[in-house]
C-alpha cells in the first residue's frame, strides 16, 4: 500500500481512451489564491486489481480501478438500508423510490429523461433489497461528463410525476396478481412465514400498501435512503480518480448528511425438530423443492470452512454429492444447487431444485440421505483437496471484466470485509482442514434442523395433515 | 447452467445480442481477432483480451437442431450432453474433474444453427483444455447399457425440457406458435425436441450423429483472452492439429429458405397459471445472413416502434392510452434462416384482448403510414452499435458472438463492421423494412395467451 497526491500518477496508464481528458489543468497553479486541495489517493495493488481508495471532496468513499483498455466506465452506489426499513402500511415505497431515480428530473420527463439517456448511450437505474438502496450507470468515457451530470440531476432534482407514478402503481397491481402463479415467491412466502413471520423480512406489499403511497412520501423517503454518511462507490473504467471525484460530487451535492433508518432486528434461525414438508400446490409438471437450514455470518470464524464444505454439499456443480446422486446417478433433475448465505441480521444455509412431482418424494429423500451422510461421516481428503483445487483455481475468473471487478469491490465494501480481502481469499480457502468440516457438517448438515417446501402437485410427501392423520388413527 | 441450449424456445439472450464490434474498430487494434486454419480444415480465432490472466476456449460445431433426422428431434442437445460422458481415455465424470481440479468452468450449449462447447480457465490451463476437448473430438465412446449415463442423461433432459418449456404457460404456447410458423422447416421443433421423441431416443442414434458431424473440419475454435495468436497456434497444432478428418463426417446442412406464412390463425393456450394475459402477433421475418441490410434495418425500424419506453408502442398504449401493462416490438435476425417479427402487448386489468388488439394495431398503421423521423432511427441505431462497444467487456460475450457468426457462415469481417453498418441504415430503409414484414399481405399467427376459465381455476 502507498499513498500518492495527484500529480504524481494523473494519467498514468491511461491510453487513447483517456486522451479527451489530457488537455484538462490538473493541478491549479500556485498563484493562485484557492488552491483546490489535491485528492489524496491511496493505492492497493493487489494481486486482482489496482483499487485506488479516496474520499472526494464533497465526501464521498470511492474505490476505482482505471481501465483504460475499452472507452467505458461503471459507477456503483450504494447505501446500508432498504426495504426493511418501509413503514409499517407503506411496503413497497423504496421500491417507488428506486423506479423513479430515472423516470424524470430537473426539466425532463420521463419520456425526455429516458430519450437522454439513449442519446447518450448510457444506462443509469437503482434497485432496493432487504438492506440496501443501489444505483448503477454505464457509460461512454468520451461523454461521461454529460452522462453523470444527467444521473447527478436525478439526486438534485427528481420529479416524481404522476404519469409514472400512476404507471408504478399499475404495474405493482399486475405483480401482485402473477407473484400468485410464480413458484419461487410462493416457496419464499411459505419459508418466511415459518421461519420469521414478526419480522420486518416476512412483510409483503399489497394493494392497501400499494395504494398509500404517494410521489411525496417517495420523495421524502429518497432524502432518507440516499444520504451522504452511508454511501459507498465503486468505478471501473477508463478515468482517473480525479476526473471521477467531481463527477461524484455533483451527483451528492444535494444529498443530505445523515438520516435515522429503525434498526433491523436479528434473526435467529429456530431450532427446528423434523417439521413436515411444507406443500404449497401449483398446478405444473414440476415441483420446486426448497430446504433451508441455519447458516453462519461472514465474520463467522467458520465461515470459510462451511463455504468449501458446501462446494462438496451442492455447491460445485458437477462436483458435489447432490448434483452427482440426484442427477448424474438417478435423472431426477437438471440441476441441484446449494448456497451458504451470510447476512448481517438473518443467515440460512440451503438450496433448491426441480424434479417431475411423480418424484418430488424420492428428491427430498435423496438430499436428506446426502445431508445425513455428511453429519455421520463428513467430507474426504480427496474431495477437500479437489474443493480447494477449484475453489482457489477458479478465482481469477471472477476478474476478467469491469463490471465483475465492480461488483466485487462493491462486495467486499458492503460486507466491511477490508481493501485486501481479494488478496487473502484463497489463503483462507487454503487454510481450510477436514477437523474445521466435519465438525461444521455435524452442526449445520443435520436435516432434522433444516425446513423443506415443496411448490407444485408434488407425490410421495408426508405433509403434517398426513402426519395428523397417521396419529389420529394410531390412537 | 451447463449443457444448456439456445435458440427460440430456450435462453434467448445470446441470439438477441446484436453482433458486435466498435465502432471505432481499425484492424490491429488491439483487441481486433484474427484467425487461421490449421492443415485438418479446423478454423482458429484468436480475440486478445488482457486485462485479466484469464481465457475462454470453445469449440463451435457446424451442427444443431436442424440437422436432426425426421423423427429423432432432441438428439442434437441430448448428445452434447453425452459429450461429458466417456472417451477412450477419459472414464465417465473424467472431464469435469479434470476442468474443476485446473480451476476451470465448462459448459455448452446448442441451437437449432450450432452446438458450442466451452472453458474458462487460468491462462496457464488452456493446452490441458484443448487436451480434454480435442479428445472428445473423435474418441467419445457411447455406452448403450440401458442402466448407462446415456439413459440417464435422457431422464435429465425431459426435467430440463419440463423446466423450460413444460412449467411455463407463455412458452408452451410460443412452442405451438412456432412449430406453424416455421411448418415444413426444421425449426418447427423446438431445440430440446419432442418429449416422446427425446424419450425413444439411443445410444446407437447418438453414435450415428457423432460420425455424422464432428470432426475437425467441421469445427471452429475461438480462444478469447490473455493470449496472443502465436501461443494459441502452438498449442492448437500441438492438440487439435493431429486430428485427422473421421471421413465419414459430412458439412452438409438442411438449412432452407422459411416460406411466407400462406394463413393468418390464432391460437388460445389458457392456464390456471396465468395470471395477466399476454396478446402476440408472430409474422415472418428476416434473417441477418440471407438479408443483411433488409435484416439491420428491421432491427431498427422495430427499436423505434417497440424497443423500449421511449417507442412509439410504449408512448402510445402504456403511457397515453394506458391501455396495456407493456408492450414491444422485435425480430430474430441471428438465425441463419428466417425468423419471427413479433408485435406483443399486455393489458392493463380490465382491457380486453379485443380492445388491446385494436389499440396496438391502430399504432402500428398509423406509424407505418407516416414514417418514422430521422432523429429517432438516430437514436436507435446509434444505441444498437454502441452495445458493441459494451459486450467488449466480457471476453465470453466476444468469444460467443464471433463463434456463432462464423459458425453459421458469416466472417469475421461482418461482426467488425456491424457498428458501421448499422449507423449506416436510413429511415427509409428502416421503415421500409417494418412496412414490408408488416404488410397488409402478409399473413401472421396471432397468440392468445389467458388465464384458466373460472370454473377450471380450481383444477
Amino acid at each position: 500500500m502507498k499513498t500518492r497526491l495527484v500529480s504524481t500518477l494523473i494519467l498514468a496508464g491511461c491510453l487513447s481512451a483517456c486522451a479527451q481528458f489530457q488537455n484538462a489543468p490538473l493541478v491549479e497553479p500556485e498563484a493562485l489564491v484557492a488552491v483546490e486541495p489535491a485528492l489524496e489517493v491511496t493505492v492497493h495493488s493487489g494481486d486482482f486489481a489496482e483499487i485506488q481508495q479516496f474520499v472526494t471532496p464533497g465526501g464521498a468513499s470511492v474505490w476505482l480501478v482505471s481501465e483504460p483498455s475499452i472507452p467505458i466506465l461503471s459507477v456503483e452506489m450504494a447505501w446500508k438500508g432498504g426495504e426493511a426499513a418501509d413503514p409499517d402500511g407503506l411496503e413497497g415505497l423504496a421500491e417507488a423510490v428506486v423506479y423513479h431515480m430515472n423516470e424524470g428530473a430537473g426539466d425532463l420527463d420521463s419520456l425526455a429523461y429516458q430519450t437522454r439517456m439513449e442519446e447518450l448511450n448510457m444506462s443509469f437505474g437503482c434497485s432496493s433489497s432487504n438492506n440496501w438502496t443501489t444505483c448503477s450507470a454505464s457509460m461512454l468515457t468520451e461523454n461521461a461528463g454529460e452522462a453523470m451530470d444527467l444521473v447527478a440531476s436525478s439526486f438534485s432534482a427528481p420529479r416524481f410525476d404522476e404519469g409514472p407514478f400512476e404507471r408504478f402503481r399499475r404495474e405493482q397491481e399486475v405483480g401482485l396478481e402473477t407473484r400468485e402463479a410464480s413458484a419461487s415467491y410462493l416457496a419464499w412466502r411459505a419459508k418466511s412465514q415459518a421461519l420469521y413471520p414478526d419480522h420486518p423480512y416476512a412483510r409483503e406489499k399489497s394493494a392497501e400498501s400499494i395504494a398509500a403511497l404517494t410521489p411525496e412520501l417517495a420523495r421524502e423517503h429518497l432524502r432518507k435512503l440516499m444520504v451522504k454518511d452511508r454511501l459507498l462507490v465503486t468505478a471501473v473504467g477508463a478515468v482517473t480518480p480525479e476526473e471521477l471525484a467531481p463527477m461524484i460530487d455533483k451527483v451528492i451535492a444535494d444529498l443530505p448528511d445523515s438520516s435515522d433508518l429503525p434498526e433491523t432486528p436479528e434473526i435467529a434461525f429456530p431450532a427446528l425438530d423434523a417439521p413436515a414438508t411444507i406443500v404449497v400446490d401449483l398446478p405444473q409438471p414440476q415441483t420446486l423443492v426448497q430446504f433451508t437450514g441455519p447458516g453462519l455470518k461472514r465474520e463467522d470464524p467458520d465461515f470459510f470452512p462451511a463455504y468449501v464444505l458446501n462446494y462438496t454439499y451442492g455447491g460445485g456443480g458437477f462436483d458435489s454429492r447432490l448434483m452427482q446422486t440426484l442427477r448424474v446417478q438417478q435423472g431426477l433433475t437438471y440441476g441441484v444447487y446449494t448456497s451458504v448465505n451470510p447476512g448481517e441480521y438473518y443467515s440460512t444455509w440451503g438450496g433448491a431444485g426441480q424434479t417431475k412431482n411423480e418424484s418430488a418424494g424420492a428428491f427430498i429423500e435423496g438430499v436428506k440421505i446426502e445431508m445425513q451422510d455428511f453429519v455421520d461421516n463428513g467430507m474426504t481428503e480427496e474431495e477437500l483437496a479437489d474443493a480447494k483445487a477449484y475453489l482457489t483455481g477458479s478465482y481469477p475468473l471472477g476478474f476478467d471484466s469491469n463490471a465483475k471487478i465492480a461488483s466485487q469491490m462493491m462486495g467486499v465494501r458492503q460486507d466491511e470485509m477490508g481493501i485486501d480481502y481479494f488478496d487473502r481469499r484463497n489463503s483462507l480457502v487454503n487454510a481450510v482442514t477436514l477437523d474445521d468440516i466435519n465438525r461444521i457438517a455435524k452442526e449445520y448438515l443435520d436435516p432434522s434442523k433444516s425446513l423443506f417446501i415443496a411448490v407444485g402437485m408434488p407425490e410421495g410427501i408426508e405433509t403434517a395433515e398426513d402426519a395428523a392423520a397417521e396419529d389420529t388413527a394410531a390412537e | 447452467m451447463r449443457r444448456t441450449l439456445t435458440g427460440g424456445l430456450a435462453a434467448l439472450a445470446l441470439l438477441a445480442l446484436p453482433a458486435f464490434a466498435d465502432t471505432a474498430a481499425e484492424p490491429g487494434e488491439a483487441w481486433t481477432p484474427t484467425t487461421f486454419n490449421l492443415d485438418n480444415g479446423m478454423q482458429v480465432v484468436v480475440i486478445p483480451d488482457h486485462r485479466a490472466p484469464v481465457v475462454t476456449h470453445m469449440v463451435w460445431y457446424k451442427v444443431g437442431a436442424v440437422d436432426e433426422a425426421p423423427g429423432k428431434s432432441g438428439i442434437a442437445h441430448l448428445f452434447e450432453h453425452v459429450m461429458f460422458q466417456e472417451t477412450d481415455d477419459l472414464a465417465p465424470g473424467d472431464f469435469d474433474k479434470i476442468v474443476s481440479r485446473n480451476g476451470g468452468q465448462s459448459n455448452a450449449f446448442t441451437s437449432w444453427d450450432y452446438t458450442a462447447y466451452y472453458e474458462r480457465v487460468a491462462k496457464d490451463q488452456l493446452g490441458v483444455m484443448m487436451g480434454l476437448e480435442a479428445e472428445r473430438m473423435t474418441d467419445l465412446v457411447i455406452n448403450d447399457d440401458p442402466e448407462g449415463p446415456f439413459i440417464s442423461e435422457r431422464d435429465v433432459v425431459k426435467e430440463e425440457r419440463r423446466q423450460r418449456i413444460d412449467n411455463n404457460p407463455g412458452v408452451i404456447l410460443r412452442e405451438q406458435v412456432l412449430s406453424k410458423l416455421w411448418a415444413g422447416h426444421p425449426y418447427e421443433i423446438t431445440v430440446i425436441g419432442k418429449m416422446e421423441e427425446v424419450a425413444a431416443l439411443t445410444p446407437e442414434d447418438g453414435l450415428a450423429f457423432y460420425h455424422e458431424y464432428y470432426s475437425p473440419e467441421n469445427a471452429i475454435l475461438v480462444v478469447a483472452g490473455d493470449v496472443t495468436e502465436d501461443e494459441v497456434r502452438a498449442l492448437a497444432e500441438e492438440h487439435y492439429g493431429p486430428k485427422q478428418p473421421t471421413g465419414t463426417a459430412h458439412g452438409e446442412r438442411k438449412w432452407q429458405s422459411v416460406p411466407l406464412l400462406a394463413e393468418t390463425e390464432t391460437l388460445t393456450y389458457s392456464d390456471p397459471k396465468v395470471r395477466q394475459p399476454q396478446w402476440s402477433r408472430y409474422y415472418s421475418g428476416v434473417s441477418q445472413i440471407r438479408s443483411p441490410r433488409e435484416a439491420l434495418a428491421l432491427d431498427v425500424g422495430l427499436e423505434v416502434l417497440g424497443g423500449g419506453m421511449t417507442s412509439r408502442l410504449y408512448q402510445s398504449l402504456v403511457e397515453g392510452q394506458q391501455l396495456a401493462i407493456d408492450v414491444g416490438s422485435y425480430a430474430w435476425t441471428d438465425l441463419h434462416d428466417e425468423g419471427p417479427a413479433v408485435i406483443t402487448a399486455s393489458p392493463v386489468p380490465g382491457v380486453s384482448m379485443d380492445d388491446l388488439e385494436t389499440a396496438v394495431m391502430a399504432e402500428v398503421e398509423k406509424v407505418l403510414e407516416e414514417g418514422f423521423t430521422e432523429s429517432e432511427v438516430i437514436r436507435a441505431r446509434n444505441s444498437l452499435a454502441a452495445s458493441a462497444i459494451y459486450a467488449r467487456d466480457s471476453q465470453t460475450t466476444l468469444a460467443n458472438v464471433f463463434g456463432s457468426t462464423l459458425a453459421i457462415g458469416g466472417t469475421i469481417g461482418d461482426v467488425l463492421a456491424y457498428p458501421d453498418e448499422m449507423k449506416s441504415i436510413t429511415p427509409e430503409e428502416a421503415i421500409a423494412a417494418v412496412r414490408t414484414v408488416f404488410g397488409a399481405d402478409r399473413h401472421y399467427i396471432e397468440a392468445h395467451l389467458l388465464p384458466a376459465a373460472e370454473e377450471d381455476a380450481s383444477e
